[in-house]
């Protein structure tokens, strides 16, 4: 009986959390399914003949074509930049003691606090004198401040977790310090580095503002989602539900990835 | 102590130590010149990519470049004075004002109660289900979960206003009224970062021991105290560290803000980076004018996160 009630308040709990949390998406799904006439309907329409159409309208435009080409180059550029001095810097972090591990972090996370308009505003203008404005190149220099500085705040922690015995045993061994963190305390973080890679791939891959003043034609892909809802007057619902759909897709990809990183980060540091 | 009774004991070890020490020694220092080798470089690129949204930003801000002119010259102070006469950079320095109180209070506040009832009521496979769950909005994409609520607070179609269609009601329109804007994207922002905040908590009250829980529990404490007096005092840290995250993150909701109501109606919802922003590319395209809002805007946030960041260090 008890254990029935127990139950049976769980689920009156879960239940609407759950619906609050994923009704939202759930709905956006269904709309991104529908034709115009079933959208715009006051009362809302369960059950209808789904379409496929406006994806196609969305994947068909040339602008989320080039958005697409863009983000993934720029994205990826970024990211890789990330990893290369972003691992290496959080190793050594991980390693040090005292005064200059916490200045270094401080550094670090100072550079994370800059608000993005302060940081987008004053590359355009540099852009604009070395000639090198609306180029990918600009997007991924000015991204790779974000990626550099995520990535080191994220994988201090993973690298931390590394046992120092292991470490020990291995330069004992006559292992240098580089071969150390090659095969020993790279391969040991990975799973949990993982992660904060994953996560600083999210940040810049929804990034708006920045490409938004450091673009014009050379666009990411939420800047051409930006700009579906600001036209005019017969605002098509059902491409914007649609490409609201389509940002999520690579996020999404991730969920799983991320709940395991989430709880490896827990384990290595009562820290968010 | 078993190695000092050895040591003084058997001279051979002694020696053997003494090599080990020294070999200590060199390794702690080629450790520390790998360190310096591994850290600098991320530090000097991190450090010259840092030079214009600091020195430059602050040089621009005393010139007057403009998007149409690459000329420019120096103009001393004219930018500030200016903005100190800006109705629309007080009204604006208001709205992000208000915008941080209201998702940073209302995301911690959503965060603790569900965390507790969680925490409290549901258990096991379905706590974990919910959790995954929850997670959902804030892994969306902003503009993405802009663009789903927008549609969702539409006054003709969207299905909030349904309940109000079905009782006969005018349908309010949310994003269309200067009084209700920027609490309807503030809910959007505490939508994602309340509920993700909320597993954090059940995840973290996972790791607490649970003796002294239970001691007083056994002592006759209620369910709140213990949580009030128990739980969060042990939480301290993870309850800052969220306070800081969604302080820092808060400022960066021009994503949302931007794809909900692009600061409209009027001005309702223009934060500072929006009227920055409109400023330097939108309108009138003054980078000069919109960079020393920046200039402001950086070297507040800097010096208040600074500050709080070393002054909770002892907590964290």
């Amino acid at each position: 009986m008890a254990v029935k009630i127990r139950t049976a308040a769980s689920v009156a709990i879960a239940a609407p959390l759950l619906f609050v949390a994923l009704f939202p998406v759930i709905w956006a799904f269904l709309s991104s399914l529908k034709n115009l006439r079933d959208i715009v309907s006051p009362v809302p329409i369960l059950i209808f003949k789904p379409t496929l159409a406006n994806f196609a309208t969305v994947l068909n435009t040339p602008a989320v074509q080039l958005g697409l080409t863009n983000s993934v180059v720029i994205v990826g550029s970024a990211v890789i930049i990330g990893v290369l001095f972003g691992w290496p810097a959080a190793y050594a972090v991980s390693r040090m003691k005292g005064r200059i591990k916490e200045e270094y972090q401080f550094f670090v996370l100072s550079i994370r606090f800059m608000p993005p308009v302060a940081v987008a505003i004053p590359f355009m203008a540099l852009y604009m004198n070395l000639g090198i404005n609306d180029t990918r190149l600009s997007l991924v220099l000015t991204y790779s401040l974000i990626t550099i500085s995520t990535i080191i705040w994220m994988s201090i922690p993973g690298f931390e977790g590394v046992p120092a015995e292991i470490q020990e045993a291995a330069e004992l061994d006559g292992c240098s310090p580089l071969r150390v963190f090659l095969r020993v305390a790279l391969p040991y973080a990975l799973p949990s580095l993982v992660g904060g890679l994953l996560f600083t791939f999210v940040i810049v891959w929804n990034e708006l503002l920045i490409a938004l003043v450091l673009t014009a034609k050379n666009v990411t892909l939420p800047v051409v989602a930006s700009s579906f809802s600001t036209l005019g007057m017969e605002v098509p619902w059902g491409v914007i539900n649609a490409s609201a759909m389509l940002l999520c897709v690579p996020p999404l990809i991730f969920i799983v990835m991320l709940m395991n990183f989430l709880n490896r980060f827990f384990k290595a540091k009562d820290i968010l | 102590m078993g190695a000092g009774v050895l040591n003084k004991t058997m001279p051979a070890t002694v020696i053997a130590r003494e090599g080990v020490k020294s070999a200590t020694a060199s390794r702690t220092r080629q450790m520390r010149r790998f360190a310096f080798w591994m850290a600098s470089p991320a530090f000097v690129v991190l450090a010259l990519l840092a030079l214009p949204p600091t020195f430059g930003a602050l040089w621009l801000a005393f010139q007057n470049r403009s998007l149409e002119r690459a000329h420019s010259h120096w103009v001393g102070f004219a930018n500030f004075y200016r903005l100190w006469r800006d109705y629309r950079f007080w009204n604006a320095l208001e709205i992000t004002g208000i915008w941080e109180l209201i998702t940073v209070l209302g995301a911690m506040v959503v965060a603790l109660i569900l965390g507790i009832l969680l925490f409290e009521k549901v258990r096991g496979r379905t706590l974990n289900f919910v959790c995954l769950g929850l997670l959902l909005p804030i892994l969306l994409p902003r503009i993405a979960a802009g663009l789903i609520w927008r549609f969702m607070l539409s006054p003709l179609m969207g299905v909030i206003n349904y309940p109000f269609h079905l009782l006969g009601l005018q349908p309010i329109a949310f994003l269309d009224s200067p009084s209700t804007a920027l609490y309807a994207i503030a809910m959007v922002d505490v939508w994602q970062w309340g509920l993700f905040f909320a597993v954090i908590l059940v995840k973290a009250m996972q790791t607490l021991p649970k003796s002294p829980m239970e001691a007083a529990h056994l002592d006759g404490a209620r369910v709140w105290q213990l949580h009030l007096f128990v739980n969060l005092p042990a939480l301290r840290g993870t309850l800052i560290t969220m306070l800081f995250v969604k302080a820092v993150e808060s400022l960066r909701s021009f994503d949302l803000i931007y794809t909900m109501t692009t600061g409209g109606p009027g001005v309702a919802t223009e934060t500072l980076d929006l009227y920055a922003y409109q400023a330097g590319i939108g309108i009138s395209g003054r980078i000069s004018y919109a960079a020393a809002m920046s200039v402001l805007l950086m070297l507040t946030t800097t010096i208040i996160f600074s500050l709080t960041w070393k002054k909770t260090r002892k907590w964290r």
